[in-house]
Formats: structure tokens, C-alpha cells, sequence
């Protein structure tokens, strides 16, 4: 290993250590409010209705990927939503 | 000209006080002659020398029978400067469906996209998807089409649904705009954690596909909105008959449009008994309309109010709408 690459190494285990905990903060925060985001979008999931669900119909494509991690995570093995294909 | 029972002629101010508007919607109770006052606005409208385009968006669709000729889910002249319209909020829906569909399909595999396809069809049964997917259509119109003629003419469904209608972009509004404030919260705070790398992305929160599209709905609505409110060219006509259910309806319409900031310009009084007919039966009838002539007066005294008497024949064909037009003083 050359003088670089252990220079290197040591710099980004400095920012891992220093920045690590903020990121970990900032992610569960990120977590939080996406899952505030996701219930607002598909509120007809929980029963209520949503006065913009048709026109969420549009950015529902967009969704695909994210909707898919969160109702994984939300506890449901597949897509609870008929007209979100992801599985 | 009619007033009622002879309460005196009109005041002049009245007068085409409606053909000084760019926007018009008429709405009533089922069956007070809503389509028949829509018309005859419009008719005298082209042949006073504007282009005006009726649109009719009652399902029952009346229009093409007072004309005589068929409207269709497109503009088409039926008569010289006056074009015609019948919005078919199912065949709207459906186009609205499509679209999404095939932002699916241009986005996602085959397999996905078929399967999408089945599914979505349920959507399209879900309640109030013709009810924005008409929405949407008319708010093309007057923001689209509001420079390619000189007045828009709404012949709308009875008054409940016009009324949730008008008020829906208010609700939409504010539920969108508070999407999009949240996503954007995410994706200031998903740039934060990108900035924490040693090389970060440089995410935009400008080029997020879903809050672009968000806004752009929003500002949509937003444009609906203010023209609905615009006081200046938009107006609403609603149309009444001295009946006892009528009058009620209409002035929790009248009071429901207020608070929502709709201007209603004028009150149409629909068949009111002729002063000339003759006999006891009529003497009666006329005794216990005067009642409601009264009501109408005094429940409605904001509003310009015109009176319209029962005509001997029904009016269809643009011979009887000639005559409504000039009942209506324009």
C-alpha cells in the first residue's frame, strides 16, 4: 500500500468517523417523513379518502421504485395497491 | 318584456348585463329550464357578432335537442359564430386513464405494464374520476380555449354536483400543495445526506419528476381557480321557477357560491304564469305563485333578477330561442 492510498484511507476514516452519526440521524429523519409522504399519497390504504388520488395517477409511475421499498418495510410482502404493479 | 304579475318593467341595468362576460355557467335545479336559458344566452350571443362556444356538461345533455343538431365530444359549429359542445365525463375519464396508462407503459417493461394495464382499469371505477376527469375538462377549456372565443357558455348539471365542481379545485389545492411542500422537506434533506459524502451526486430537487409534476398540476388549479373568481368576466346565472323546492335549493346555491367567491350575476325567474291568462284556474294559480314571486323577491333581492313567463309551446328550435333571448332582455 503506498503512502497515497493510506493517506486516502486515513482521510476517509476521519470523515466516516466525524460524519457517520449526523448521516445516521439525518437518514432515519429522511425515513421518517418519506413514510409521512407515502401515507399521504396512498391514504386510501388506511381507508381515508384522498381528495387527489386521481390525480396522484399521474406521478404514480414515478413511484414505482420508492413504493415498492416502503410497503416491504410497511409489513406487506406484496403491492397492497392494484394499480401499483411493483409485485 | 316580462315582470312579474306587472311589478313594473325591468331596470335597465340589466340589461346584457350577461353578454358582457367571458365566462358564463348556468345552474339550477333539475328541470327549471337551465339548458333552454343557456342557449338562448348563447344563441344571442353569436348573433349579436361573438364567437361563443356552448358547452354542455349535464349528462342528460340536452343541447343538441333545443338546436336540432347534433353536438359532439368536440367544438363544431351549429350555427354561424356559435359552436357547440357535450362534455361526456365518461369518455373523459377514460381519456384521463389512457394517459396514465401509457406514462406507465413508456416508463416500465412489457410484462409490467400489461399487468399495470388490468389493474388500473379499476381505478377508473373508483368514485369522482368523472367528476375531476370533467373538472379537468372544463378547466381546459377556460384556460385553453378562453382567447379563441368571445364568451364561454356552461350549461351544467343540477346544482349539487356544479357546486362540489366549483369547489373542488379550492380542496385539491391546498392537498397537493402540501405534498409538495413534503417532498420537497425530502429532498432538501435527502441533499443534506448527499453532501455529507466525500463526493456527493449534486442532487437538484428541481429535477425530481414526482414534485415537477405535482406543481404543475397545482398551477394548473391555481389557474382554474382565479379565472372561476375573476368577477370581472366570469359570471354564474341561476335559473329558478316560483316553486317552493326550487327556491330553496337555489339559495343555499346563491349562499354556497358566495362563500365560495363565485360571482352570481344573475337570477333568472323561469316560467312565471302569463298576466293575460284568463279564468279562475289561472286566477288561483297565480294567486298562490304570488306567494313565492315575493319570496323570490325579497331572498333574492342581491341579485339582478329577471322574470320569464311560461310560454304556451315548448321551446326548442331557434325560432322559440329568439324568443326566450329577447324575454331575457338581451
Amino acid at each position: 500500500m503506498s503512502l497515497d492510498d493510506l493517506k486516502r484511507h486515513f482521510g476517509e476514516f476521519l470523515h466516516g468517523y466525524f460524519v457517520s452519526e449526523y448521516e445516521r440521524k439525518l437518514r432515519e429523519q429522511f425515513v421518517d417523513l418519506n413514510d409521512l409522504f407515502m401515507l399521504q399519497c396512498f391514504m386510501e390504504l388506511v381507508g381515508l379518502p384522498n381528495p387527489a388520488a386521481i390525480y396522484l395517477l399521474d406521478v404514480y409511475p414515478f413511484f414505482l421504485e420508492e413504493f415498492h421499498t416502503w410497503h416491504r418495510r410497511m409489513g406487506m410482502d406484496r403491492s397492497p395497491i392494484g394499480s401499483m404493479p411493483c409485485c | 318584456m316580462a315582470s312579474a304579475h306587472g311589478h313594473g318593467p325591468l331596470a335597465d341595468r340589466q340589461h346584457a348585463v350577461l353578454l358582457k362576460k367571458r365566462i358564463l355557467f348556468f345552474g339550477g335545479k333539475g328541470g327549471v329550464g337551465k339548458t333552454t336559458c343557456a342557449s338562448a344566452v348563447a344563441l344571442a350571443a353569436s348573433r349579436a357578432g361573438k364567437r361563443v362556444l356552448l358547452v354542455s356538461t349535464d349528462p342528460a345533455h340536452s343541447t343538441s335537442d333545443i338546436f336540432e343538431r347534433p353536438f359532439g365530444a368536440d367544438e363544431r359549429e351549429i350555427h354561424p359564430r356559435l359552436f357547440g359542445l357535450e362534455i361526456d365525463a365518461n369518455l373523459e375519464a377514460r381519456r384521463y386513464i389512457d394517459t396514465a396508462k401509457a406514462g406507465i407503459a413508456r416508463m416500465f417493461s412489457h410484462a409490467i405494464a400489461r399487468e399495470a394495464e388490468r389493474q388500473i382499469e379499476l381505478v377508473s371505477g373508483m368514485p369522482g374520476v368523472e367528476e375531476v376527469a370533467l373538472f379537468d375538462r372544463i378547466g381546459d377549456l377556460i384556460v385553453g380555449r378562453f382567447d379563441a372565443y368571445d364568451l364561454l357558455v356552461f350549461d351544467t348539471a343540477p346544482t349539487g354536483h356544479t357546486l362540489r365542481l366549483l369547489r373542488m379545485p379550492e380542496l385539491v389545492t391546498t392537498w397537493i400543495t402540501a405534498l409538495s411542500k413534503r417532498r420537497r422537506a425530502l429532498l432538501a434533506l435527502n441533499k443534506d445526506i448527499d453532501q455529507l459524502r466525500l463526493e456527493p451526486e449534486a442532487i437538484s430537487p428541481e429535477d425530481d419528476p414526482i414534485l415537477k409534476t405535482l406543481e404543475a398540476r397545482r398551477e394548473k388549479l391555481e389557474q382554474v381557480r382565479a379565472r372561476l373568481m375573476q368577477h370581472n368576466f366570469t359570471g354564474f346565472v341561476l335559473v329558478v321557477i316560483p316553486e317552493r323546492l326550487p327556491i330553496e335549493e337555489t339559495a343555499r346555491a346563491a349562499e354556497l357560491l358566495r362563500e365560495s367567491n363565485v360571482n352570481v350575476c344573475q337570477v333568472v325567474v323561469n316560467r312565471v304564469l302569463p298576466v293575460d291568462a284568463e279564468g279562475d284556474f289561472y286566477r288561483s294559480r297565480r294567486a298562490q305563485e304570488q306567494v313565492y314571486i315575493d319570496e323570490i323577491r325579497q331572498r333574492f333581492s342581491q341579485y339582478p333578477l329577471v322574470w320569464i313567463p311560461q310560454l304556451p309551446t315548448d321551446v326548442y328550435g331557434l325560432q322559440h330561442l329568439d324568443r326566450v333571448s329577447s324575454l331575457l332582455s338581451l
